[in-house]
């Protein structure tokens, strides 16, 4: 059983003026880093939204595990446990320290106080940001801001870590530290990988790449293959 | 970190604009403090000047202001043989304007009767007699109209002595300025005018009896309303339109808190659209989202209510003591005052956030990805 599944998948806006995807089908398997690629405007987000339970499609299926995403129970509760969100713009609370932002998302478990400060500590260190435990995002470069936004969405463990642009923001060199970061915790905690990205050199690290056009996959190369 | 970390952070992003909304509800809270406060004290020293003066039912025209309706005094006679009564006392009471001071309770009270008794002689003497044309003063008035055992004073339109200072027993009898009746009524040229009777029961007499004796002089006399020290108050007009005036006041000003405190909240929800966007995505409920916005309107409620109360007993304090209201009443700050001004303070928060955390639960987790 695939871990992601999505079958005819479409989204429209605008009582169907608008057609962000146009009948998607693809699967993810557990452990794989997926780019998906493509021009602004072809649906990629759209597609990141769909499978992070942001939003629901229009028709067509997409299960999780074999169970329809759309008909979730509790999205909330997916969104916090089975899904880690990576943001181009990283999106940390201002008036959070480092590691009280990445405890946001423990809110939703049953993890003590203390148990999650511990775990923050745990997964700051993880991304190299231990002596920076209490520093206000204001207090923090670009590329520690996403390093903290990364340890965040390891926060509860998640199957799937869905990165939007996780580079956009950021200088060359801090988007190389950020992807190898990213790619090396992937590689080491066998996590499932989603990443949206502009950039082919950043899709040329992945297993596999989706490359998406006005709404459809247009190609779906692995590394292997490729 | 706890949730309430989150709240307090949240609160504090924007202290100037937090802060003034604080000014907002505290300026509310304590005009709540300060108006009933005021009222309710005025209205507790009033019942404690008639307790001083061993009086357990008041008889009072049924119409009047502040102060009730003259009658003819002719109305004790009909009563004074009913069970139960073992002393009266005919009076003419006004709260008006005496030299320099505009509110100064003139109490004109039946010469030997129980109303004298009371008074406990600081410095100086007692009038002599029933029309001897001098005054008593309160130790409070005296200091308010700034005399001393000799001086003048001018009641309407005649000089008299001031031939004492006294001690009554209750913030209102310091307050006043006590003549005998007779004198006030030649004054006045209103012989035989009093608006109030005073009456002790005989000391076996029980509540029952008193309520039953209440009724009798009512069926006696039909103009006028005999009722125990409580009820007196609460019959009384005059009090009623302080009563109902300073809620109103009151009200009016917690509406304006309610009004900033919506305002704020909502302009922290605009403000925080995408950051609530983000917490949805990363799986807050929309539950919890609620409860945060909830949560900050309700210790902004909270914290004004503390301030507000601080500054409301502050400020009756200082009130009280100025020569305006200075011995008219005892402000009544009592616990439960208090105690319903901050709770009103935290239904101010809570209700004016309802609406802002509504908003931020409709927002969408899908605007996380769009920008921000």
């Amino acid at each position: 059983m695939s871990l992601l599944e999505a079958k005819a998948l479409t989204r429209e806006f605008d009582d169907g003026r608008v057609k962000a995807l146009r009948g998607v089908d693809f699967s993810v398997e557990e452990g794989e880093f997926i780019a998906i690629t493509g021009p602004s405007g072809c649906g990629k987000s759209t597609l990141l939204q769909m499978l992070g339970a942001l939003d629901r499609p229009t028709s067509g299926t997409l299960l999780y595990r074999g169970q329809s995403l759309p008909d979730h129970p509790n999205p909330a509760s997916y969104r916090a446990h089975e899904i880690g969100f990576i943001f181009q713009g990283f999106h940390l609370l201002p008036t959070l320290t480092a590691s009280e932002n990445v405890q946001i998302p423990m809110f939703e478990t049953d993890r003590s106080v203390s148990e999650r400060k511990k775990r923050s500590v745990e997964l700051l260190k993880l991304v190299g940001l231990d002596h920076r435990l209490d520093h206000f995002p204001s207090k923090l470069s670009g590329g520690e801001r996403q390093r903290v936004a990364i340890a965040r969405s390891l926060a509860n463990g998640p199957s799937v870590v869905l990165a939007d642009e996780p580079t956009g923001n950021l200088d060359s060199e801090n988007a190389h530290l950020v992807l190898d970061l990213i790619i090396r915790l992937q590689q080491e905690q066998g996590r499932t990988l989603v990443m949206v990205t502009h950039d082919p050199s950043i899709a040329e690290r992945a297993s596999r790449t989706l490359h998406m056009k006005d709404g459809r996959i247009v190609s779906d190369k692995s590394a292997a293959s490729s | 970190m706890t949730f309430f970390s989150v709240v307090v952070r949240g609160l504090w992003r924007r202290p100037v604009r937090t802060s003034l909304t604080l000014a907002g509800i505290s300026i509310g809270i304590s005009a709540v403090v300060a108006l009933v406060g005021m009222s309710r004290g005025f209205e507790k020293s009033w019942q404690a000047g008639l307790k001083a003066r061993g009086t357990d039912l008041v008889v009072s025209n049924v119409v009047g202001g502040l102060t009730p309706k003259p009658f003819d005094a002719s109305v004790r006679d009909r009563i004074a043989s009913l069970p139960h009564i073992s002393a009266t006392c005919n009076l003419l009471v006004q709260v008006t304007s005496i030299e320099d001071s505009n509110l100064m309770i003139l109490s004109a009270r039946e010469w030997g009767s129980f109303c004298w008794s009371n008074l406990e002689l600081v410095s100086g003497r007692m009038p002599n007699d029933a029309t001897e044309k001098a005054v008593v003063l309160g130790q409070t008035a005296a200091e308010v109209l700034k005399k001393k055992v000799g001086d003048p004073i001018q009641i309407e339109t005649s000089e008299l002595t001031v031939v004492g200072i006294v001690r009554g027993g209750a913030v209102v009898e310091d307050g006043s300025v006590i003549l005998s009746l007779a004198l006030l009524q030649e004054i006045l040229s209103s012989q035989n005018q009093i608006n109030v009777i005073d009456i002790r029961a005989t000391p076996s007499t029980t509540e029952q009896q008193l309520r039953e004796l209440s009724q009798q002089i009512q069926q006696l006399v039909p103009q006028v309303r005999a009722v125990t020290l409580s009820e007196h108050l609460s019959h009384n007009e005059g009090f009623r339109m302080i009563r109902a005036m300073s809620w109103a006041t009151s009200l009016l000003a917690v509406l304006v808190g309610v009004l900033g405190v919506m305002n704020t909240m909502l302009m922290t929800v605009f403000e925080r659209t995408h950051e609530i966007s983000v917490l949805l995505a990363l799986g807050w409920t929309r539950g919890r989202i609620i409860r945060m916005i909830l949560y900050e309107s309700a210790l902004l409620g909270l914290l004004g209510g503390i301030l507000g109360v601080t500054i409301g007993a502050v400020g009756v304090h200082l009130l009280a003591g100025t020569s305006a209201v200075r011995g008219l009443l005892q402000p009544d700050l009592s616990v439960s005052l208090l105690g319903v001004s901050a709770l009103i303070a935290v239904a101010v928060g809570i209700l004016s956030g309802l609406y802002p955390a509504w908003r931020s639960s409709r927002l969408a987790p899908s605007l996380a990805l769009h920008g921000g």
